[in-house]
């Protein structure tokens, strides 16, 4: 059973990461909380759904062709409609809220319902690991999700757009002062985030169909990791992911399938309790108690 | 030498003027000035249920005043003592499964049910809620939306109060106009008792709180104890509203943590204008029935509502109400300079 | 010039008052369904259908004149996991007070739903005919202990505690084939799932057969790894799988790439019910059998009127029929019809009452309701009762496999289980 829960922890958690990584990247760079996170996840996979189904065109181009559609999506939002609300923390939820609810419900309205949709998967098979079978599908989320971090990590290091994305992060003031520009920045780290929400939709959506609640499971499990790991960290949301989804993983077998949602819902409440400012959380915790 | 340029200028009327202070007693027409909106307000909400053309509007018109409540606790959270409450559902759901249990429980008739769900169930929200008052920030309003998601999945994996079935059999008000002028009464008591609470000492605390929690503090005031005393005030609200839908539908279920009751009442502060406590009522008066029309339309409706929601937080974030008041109070003119 | 224009006009508006005259009033059926989801779309389709044809033939004969029936659809949203039920309760209001609905068809969907909505139900009196969705018994346990005050409420459609029966009867069926006995419960964490995930695990044991586990999901899980683990651990044969929700795909392409050897068995599981599930899986969902509930939902020949109706709903709709509330929406249309006419009138007592001496050979069977609970009787002889079937994917088509009555195949097992 181990070695099962290891390998489906593993995934679980990779899972988890891929969802929360484009939250987290938008949180960090520009304290904007983009709750329309999940409904970019599903318009990515609807759009790839109609390239391929409805245009016929190769999957890979589809895939391709969805994930710069949704870069361009997330960034004309930020551009007309959060730049607007910057700063105003209130009016920032409930605008990117709203235009999350938009979308997922005019894609309900114009058709998406049913179980019908859904995208294939990159290879058939699967890998006998032990005792059980794996399919190729999860071992590439997981591939592709460590492959994803550590990109990340290079990109956030060593290029200059990386380099200006952290400084904006680590302090908004100081890398204004040196030239960096706040608007550009927040419109290159919403581009990066819907482009993680695209690529996890690219390959979590292929394991299940395309659905419009998924959409608000995704925006849920994505602010539970990045809670957990500290709003604004990116290793903290890694970090968390895996602790929750291993935590999920351990609850469906010890206690029940029952409770998978609600260790998501508990982790928040505990965090916030016992430690707010998350895992690796940047902010001082002088600042936030009152 | 500079050219003559011309400028848009705010200047408060006359008659706002005169009305500040003891001179508002000068003449009817101050009088008339000050009173006529009020009284317009209240009127016209003691007419609506006399005006529905038929037994659904008039459901539509109890509807309204609940999420009016829910919309008030919004307001006076977000915007007089800084804490953005995204858990409307939250006290809808507590208020509403305490309000169940009492009648189908133990009996009790709906007035004494609703009397008590609202207190106990304030009383609950405040002890839940309190781990995260000595937080700032968007904590609060996460939290807060939270708390009916994990209650909700609580209740269903745990298969307690009813499960998935819900609480059926729950008596309901005695008599058709009771239950929609008791609703409308309490939305207007709560609303002029709050506009009054916001400009007594407490008041002024709390707003102090919003505005510079230091300077509180640094006067030996504990800030968790009056965030405490404000989330205990919009809960009263808040259970009430969810106590008072329960008797109206005679059933309570695991739906009265649905999303909807957060998200409504916010989008009715938007658009209703934020800060005044007036505008979320109003909000309600406008949304909650265009979305009744709407419903032949589907789907539709929602996004439609979303999108005026994005429209008005963008371009006009102070809502009609503030809108309205400025247009009321002080004319603008052009003038050289 | 002038003058023809005129009499055009005169004429005009003569021939519509007398055309005014000729149209009668039309009868009113609110239907306050979940248009989004498939337990909402199965019976908005059948029922239109069902008008269609009727007003086609004439309409209804009530009260020496031929009245049309009108569909007036509402959408209840119930099924969507934020929104409350009171919302549906507004819709239901709505097509009552406002919209002056004559009879209610079709939903409140949902369980939780249909109950709150028994009182508002009997408050108006209103006859109402649930047709989709709301599965739970409590449902027609209610009208019995209440009579009075419900019995307005009908249910045309299979409900729980018979699904388990044909399930059993299916699953001894099984053992005698294939010696298959040991069976994993995966269910929905919803009230009639739970429900008849218990209720199956404990007749399913009087029966001899053996329960190796039971695992209950939150709706919204996307992980089922680890329950196939458990599944395949205890060398379970059977799964058993209450699901409505669209991660079931999830689950059963897993099942397929795990290659586990056991016999998916699904009741209420929506994706497989659909037409399309063959290729939104890619294939994996074969031999995965589900419990559609009324026959008329796939092929099968049951009645002369049963492909006549799967034919006619295919070239009205472009697809087959699908979801469990196709076939009982539109029986319940026809059924209806048949109760107005013989009342002569359309006062709800009335109507009550000759709705429960109804006996009418429909798609499905023999259709009369049991006059103590108002639910439709089922059996396993269309002759005698409402028949319902299972069917298994095979070679990408949806095969009734279920009651031997109406079965057009055998049931297969997948390559890796012989």
């Amino acid at each position: 059973m181990n070695v099962e829960i290891l390998i489906y922890g593993t995934i679980n958690s990779v899972s988890l990461a891929l969802y929360a990584l484009g939250f987290a990247m938008v949180y960090g760079v520009s304290r904007l909380p983009n709750f329309a996170h999940g409904a970019l996840f599903v318009l990515a996979g609807f759009i790839a759904w109609t390239l391929l189904n409805s245009l016929g065109l190769n999957y890979m181009l589809s895939a391709l062709l969805s994930i710069i559609a949704t870069a361009a999506i997330g960034v004309m939002i930020y551009r007309f409609v959060l730049i607007r609300v910057r700063g105003m923390e209130i009016s920032e939820i409930i605008a990117s809220y709203a235009l999350g609810l938009a979308i997922l419900e005019g894609l309900r309205w114009s058709g998406l319902k049913g179980m019908t949709y859904t995208l294939p998967v990159f290879m058939e098979g699967s890998l006998q690991i032990g005792a059980v079978a794996v399919d190729y599908q999860r071992l590439l989320v997981v591939a592709a999700g460590s492959a994803l971090v550590a990109f990340l990590y290079f990109f956030t290091h060593y290029t200059r757009i990386g380099l200006a994305l952290r400084g904006m992060a680590q302090d908004e003031r100081a890398a204004m002062m040196l030239g960096i520009d706040s608007d550009a920045m927040a419109m290159a780290a919403m581009a990066l985030g819907s482009t993680l929400a695209a690529l996890a939709a690219i390959f979590l959506l292929p394991l299940g169909n395309i659905v419009v609640e998924a959409g608000y499971n995704v925006l849920i499990l994505a602010i539970a990791v990045c809670i957990v790991g500290g709003l604004g960290s990116w290793a903290g949301a890694v970090l968390a992911a895996f602790l929750i989804g291993f935590a999920q993983i351990l609850t469906e077998v010890y206690l029940g399938a029952h409770y998978q949602m609600v260790v998501a819902l508990l982790a928040i409440i505990l965090t916030l309790v016992v430690r707010p400012s998350g895992l690796f959380g940047r902010q001082k915790e002088l600042e936030e108690r009152v | 030498m500079a050219a003559e340029q011309l400028r848009k200028e705010r200047i408060d009327r006359g008659i706002k003027v005169r009305t500040e202070g003891i001179y508002a007693l000068m003449s009817w027409r101050e009088l008339l000035y000050l009173i006529g909106p009020r009284f317009l307000l209240i009127a016209g909400m003691l007419l609506l249920p006399l005006l529905m053309p038929g037994m659904y509007w008039q459901r539509v018109v109890s509807i309204v005043c609940i999420y009016a409540l829910l919309a008030l606790s919004f307001d006076f959270l977000a915007h007089f003592v800084g804490l953005v409450s995204l858990g409307g559902a939250f006290f809808v759901g507590t208020g509403g499964y305490l309000a169940a249990i009492l009648n189908t429980s133990f009996g009790l008739p709906p007035i004494l049910t609703v009397f008590l769900a609202t207190l106990l169930g304030a009383a609950l929200c405040t002890v839940l809620l309190l781990p995260c008052l000595p937080m700032r920030g968007v904590y609060f309003a996460i939290v807060s939306l939270m708390y009916p998601l994990l209650l909700a999945r609580l209740i269903e994996a745990m298969n307690i109060l009813g499960g998935t079935d819900g609480i059926m059999g729950v008596d309901s008000f005695p008599n058709r106009w009771i239950e929609q002028y008791l609703l409308i009464a309490v939305v207007l008591i709560f609303l002029f008792g709050a506009r009054r609470l916001v400009n007594t000492d407490l008041g002024l605390v709390l707003r102090g709180i919003k505005d510079n929690d230091q300077a509180i503090r640094a006067s030996a005031m504990n800030i968790t104890h009056y965030k405490a005393l404000a989330v205990f005030i919009a809960s009263i609200m808040g259970c009430l509203s969810g106590a008072c839908l329960v008797h109206i539908y005679m059933w309570s279920g695991v739906s009265q943590f649905a999303l909807d009751f957060s998200i409504l009442p916010i989008a009715a502060t938007v658009i209703g204008g934020s800060s005044t406590l007036v505008g979320p009522v109003l909000g309600c008066l406008i949304l909650v029935p265009i979305s009744e029309l709407l419903r032949d339309f589907g789907t539709l409706r929602i996004v439609s509502y979303s999108l005026i929601l994005v429209g008005f937080i963008v371009f006009r974030s102070e809502g009609l109400m503030v809108y309205g008041q400025r247009k009321y109070h002080q004319f603008e003119r052009w003038t050289r300079i | 010039m002038r003058i023809t224009v005129c009499l055009a006009v005169i004429l005009a508006v003569f021939l519509c008052l007398t055309g005014a005259g000729l149209a009668a009033e039309p009868i009113i059926l609110g239907c306050p369904l979940p248009s989004a989801f498939l337990y909402g779309w199965d019976a908005e389709r059948a029922i239109i259908l069902a008008v269609e044809e009727i007003n086609a033939n004439g309409g209804i004969k009530v009260g020496g004149a031929m009245r049309p029936f009108k569909v007036d659809l509402m959408d209840s949203r119930d099924l969507e996991p934020g929104v409350p039920v009171s919302e549906a309760l507004l819709a239901l209001e709505k097509l009552i007070l406002d919209k002056k609905a004559d009879f209610i068809l079709g939903g409140p969907v949902r369980s939780e739903a249909a109950l709150a909505a028994m009182p508002l139900l009997s408050k108006y009196k209103k006859v109402s005919i649930v047709t989709t969705g709301v599965l739970t018994p409590k449902y027609h346990a209610l009208v019995e202990q209440h009579y009075d005050k419900f019995k307005y409420c009908f249910r045309i459609h299979g409900e729980a505690t018979w699904l388990i029966n044909e399930i059993l009867t299916c699953l001894i069926e099984i053992r005698q084939k294939f010696g298959l006995d040991r069976v994993f419960i995966m269910v929905q964490d919803v009230a009639h799932a739970r429900a008849s995930g218990d209720i199956l695990s404990k007749v399913a044991v009087e029966k001899g057969f053996k329960i190796s586990g039971m695992e209950i999901y939150p709706t919204g899980a996307t992980d089922f790894s680890m329950g196939l683990i458990k599944a395949q651990k205890t060398d379970s044969q059977v799964l058993s799988i209450w699901m409505d929700m669209p991660e079931s795909a999830i689950l059963l392409k897993q099942w397929h790439d795990m290659k586990l050897a056991a016999l998916p068995f699904g009741s209420t599981l929506a994706s497989a019910e659909q037409p399309g599930f063959w290729k939104a899986t890619n294939g994996k969902g074969e031999f995965c059998m589900a419990n559609v509930v009324n026959a008329g939902n796939a092929a099968s020949k049951a009645t002369p009127w049963t492909m006549r109706f799967y034919d006619a709903y295919t070239k009205r709709w472009g697809i087959e029929p699908e979801g469990l509330g196709c076939s009982s929406s539109y029986m319940a249309v026809y059924v209806l019809k048949d109760a107005i006419e013989r009342a002569d009138n359309l006062e709800p007592d009335k109507i009550v009452t000759a709705l429960e001496q109804t006996d009418i050979m429909g798609v499905y069977g023999r259709l009369r309701f049991d006059p103590k609970n108002h639910q439709v009787i089922p059996g396993f002889d269309p002759q005698q009762g409402a028949v319902g079937s299972i069917i298994q994917w095979q070679a990408g088509k949806r095969m009734v496999v279920f009651p031997k009555s109406i079965a057009m195949g055998d049931i297969q097992l997948p390559p890796w289980m012989k």
